[in-house]
């Protein structure tokens, strides 16, 4: 479904080049759920960008879903993010003066279905909050939830539109050990129900609800293995 | 790309709320549009106000009275137009009135300082008119009490005079004047009528004036051989007007032996005239109006950049979610658009109401001629699309650059 191939990312700095990415090959398969782990720096974070859409490779290709994704204009790959891309970020990016169910139906504002009713929409944001288990906090507003429950909303958003996959850089990095079991059941969840998942985490635990593990290093990637022989590798050491 | 309909609600309501939440800072961006459109809508409501009853009562002064004065060419030595050469002989206005067919009623009018009394009064200095009895038709006097001048008092030459309820008043005359006797520069002459006070007219004389009139054969009488006249006439209807007007050239240029060529030793003008005369006066006013608003909504405009460059940085994380989410550069410039056009919008629309407002406490003030003082629907219209075109020009350079903004660096901001 997603399939890399050696992926660079080059950034420059005044004089000084940075390379941030320099070779990946990957290969996601349809309902797999994937952690990306590695050191602060190694690179999890513009890979993420770059199979979220947000971010053009310098040099590689990207397909999703057989359609080559890296040359694309910004507005096409607007649209790709809009219908086929469900980001999760570490910090909520709930937008304050909305409501839970507002923030929900935020990605609709941009879609290609001009057509939808106002009942139809908040059918569909409904629904999504229904999956995250949300349905009793709609009119709330951000500053009247937990962290918990903001980063569910977050995922409500980021899952409205069916995405082919759902990505979330450090989702539970802002929450305690009990809210992180929280939302990684969620994910779980609905991964359960069909759901492409891809996390960036640098916890055991989070990664430990994953069924495969990819280690990064300096741009390259290091490991990628089953989530049993990953671990298996991280007692070794 | 195509933007929805649901995009285009939630742009303008998020952009409402934008303004509400930030409602003071809203409200001083907004200032120099907001002065700008309440000062220009107040000057057209005023010249608006101001139009309309001057140019009702040019109606009612009559848009086919013609004036005929005698007038030296300017560009002529003074010696070559003598006063006795261009001054109106009596004679040369009975000639106009037999052959211009297009005149309903034509006199001459001549005014001249005298001494008048009565039994209990002396007043120095007064103007006495002399008039033919076509005066009342061609200037639209009525009679209130009495009788008009006739045409025998005229031929007769006989010492009768006609005066307004000023007159009665400041010669201490019994409030029924008709049959009392006055002295005028020491002669004897009856009050055969009371005429109707001018209503206080811009440019017609004040109804304070006291006004005393003789027949004209009385008055040039009591004047110099070289007294100075001025002639009055009447059109038959306004479509005749200018034809009128043609035809007393024509006549006063024959009767005059001007050669063709030569210019007029006269000037025949119909009050319509007057009426484009301020018609461009107002225009004029309402261009440097105008102006004042270009300037005003100029600065204006510099101040919606200027906020709207604040709002972009204060939401660039915003802009960075709305970005991962979907929104195409297109769809956050429309939406940043949209934000400068309401913002200027609703600046124009709290112009225009005080400048309604304005235009209504106009209307109070007692005196002041402007009862129908208002703001016509163009200026509003035009307000607002002003606005809406400052909105455009200055909100574009802030949404690009919003519309500019890289996804990533975007949420990286705090
Ligand atoms: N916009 C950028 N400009 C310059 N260097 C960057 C930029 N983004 C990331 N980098 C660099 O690229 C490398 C990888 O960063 P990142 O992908 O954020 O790592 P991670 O998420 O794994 O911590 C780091 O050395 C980082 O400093
Ligand atoms: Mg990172």
């Amino acid at each position: 479904m997603i399939r890399v191939c050696q992926l660079q990312k080059t950034y420059r700095v005044g004089e000084e080049e940075i390379r941030a990415l320099r070779g990946v090959d990957l290969q996601i398969g349809k309902n797999e759920m994937i952690a990306v782990m590695g050191a602060s720096g190694s690179g999890k974070s513009t890979l993420m960008n770059i199979i979220g859409c947000l971010d053009k490779p310098t040099e590689g290709t990207y397909e999703l879903n057989g359609q080559p994704v890296s040359q694309m204009s910004e507005a096409s790959l607007a649209l790709v993010r809009n219908e086929k891309i469900g980001f999760v970020f570490q910090s909520f990016e709930l937008l304050a003066r909305q409501t839970a169910l507002e923030n929900v139906e935020l990605p609709l504002i941009y879609s290609r279905e001009s057509g939808l009713t106002s009942r139809e929409r908040t059918r569909r944001a409904l629904h999504a909050l229904d999956r995250v288990r949300l349905s009793d906090r709609v009119t709330h507003r951000p500053s009247q939830l937990s962290g918990g429950q903001k980063q569910r909303v977050a995922i409500a958003r980021a899952i409205l539109n069916n995405p082919a996959i759902l990505m979330a850089d450090e989702p539970t990095g802002n929450l305690d050990s009990v809210t992180t079991k929280e939302i990684m059941g969620i994910f779980k969840q609905l991964h359960s129900e069909g759901q492409t998942v891809l996390i960036v985490t640098h916890e055991n635990d989070v990664a430990a609800y994953c069924q495969r593990v990819i280690r990064l290093r300096d741009g390259l990637v290091l490991s990628d293995l089953s989530i049993a022989q990953d671990q298996a590798g991280q007692v070794v050491k | 790309m195509i933007l929805s309909p649901y995009f285009y609600s939630q742009a303008i309501k998020l952009a409402l709320s934008q303004i509400w939440a930030n409602r003071k800072r809203s409200l001083l961006t907004a200032l120099g549009i907001i002065v700008g459109v309440a000062s220009t809508t107040s000057v057209i409501a005023a010249l608006s106000g101001l139009k309309t009853s001057v140019l009702t009562e040019f109606e009612s002064f009559g848009a086919n009275r013609i004036y005929v004065f005698p007038d030296r060419p300017d560009d002529k030595p003074r010696n070559l137009y003598p006063r006795e050469k261009i001054r109106i002989k009596p004679w040369e206005v009975r000639e106009l009135q037999t052959s211009c067919p297009s005149l309903r009623a034509i006199t001459p009018v001549t005014e001249f300082g005298v001494s008048i009394a009565s039994d209990d009064r002396e007043l120095e200095g007064i103007t006495v008119v002399g008039i033919w009895p076509d005066w009342h038709e061609a200037e639209n006097r009525r009679v209130i009490a009495g009788r008009k001048f006739n045409r025998i008092d005229e031929s007769g030459e006989r010492q009768v005079c006609l005066l307004n309820e000023s007159a009665i008043d400041e010669l201490r005359l019994p409030s029924d004047a008709v049959g009392s006797h006055i002295l005028v520069d020491g002669r004897r002459f009856l009050v055969v009528g009371v005429v109707e006070t001018l209503q206080a007219r811009m440019f017609g004389g004040d109804a304070n004036t006291a006004e005393l009139f003789i027949p004209f054969s009385v008055a040039i009488k009591l004047q110099s051989t070289e007294y100075f006249l001025r002639v009055v006439a009447l059109a038959k209807n306004a479509e005749v007007s200018e034809e009128a007007k043609a035809e007393i050239q024509r006549t006063m240029r024959r009767i005059r032996g001007i050669q063709p060529g030569d210019p007029d030793t006269f000037r025949a003008e119909a009050i319509d005239r007057y009426i484009d005369q301020f018609k461009s006066l107002a225009a004029g006013i309402t261009a440097i109006a105008a102006g004042i608003v270009g300037i005003s909504l100029l600065v204006g405009g510099i101040g919606i950049m200027n906020i709207m460059l604040v709002s972009v940085s204060e939401r660039t994380r915003e802009i960075g979610l709305r970005k991962a989410v979907g929104a195409t550069p297109a769809a956050i410039m429309m939406q940043f658009l949209l934000e400068a056009m309401v913002l200027c919008l609703a600046g124009g629309l709290v112009g225009v109401i005080i400048g309604k407002l304005f235009a209504i406490g106009l209307t109070m003030i007692p005196g002041a001629r402007l009862e129908n003082a208002d703001v016509p629907l163009w200026a509003v219209i035009l307000s607002f699309v002003f606005s809406a075109a400052v909105g455009l020009g200055f909100g574009f350079f802030p949404a690009l650059k919003a519309s500019r903004l890289d996804p990533i660096e975007a949420l990286r901001h705090e």
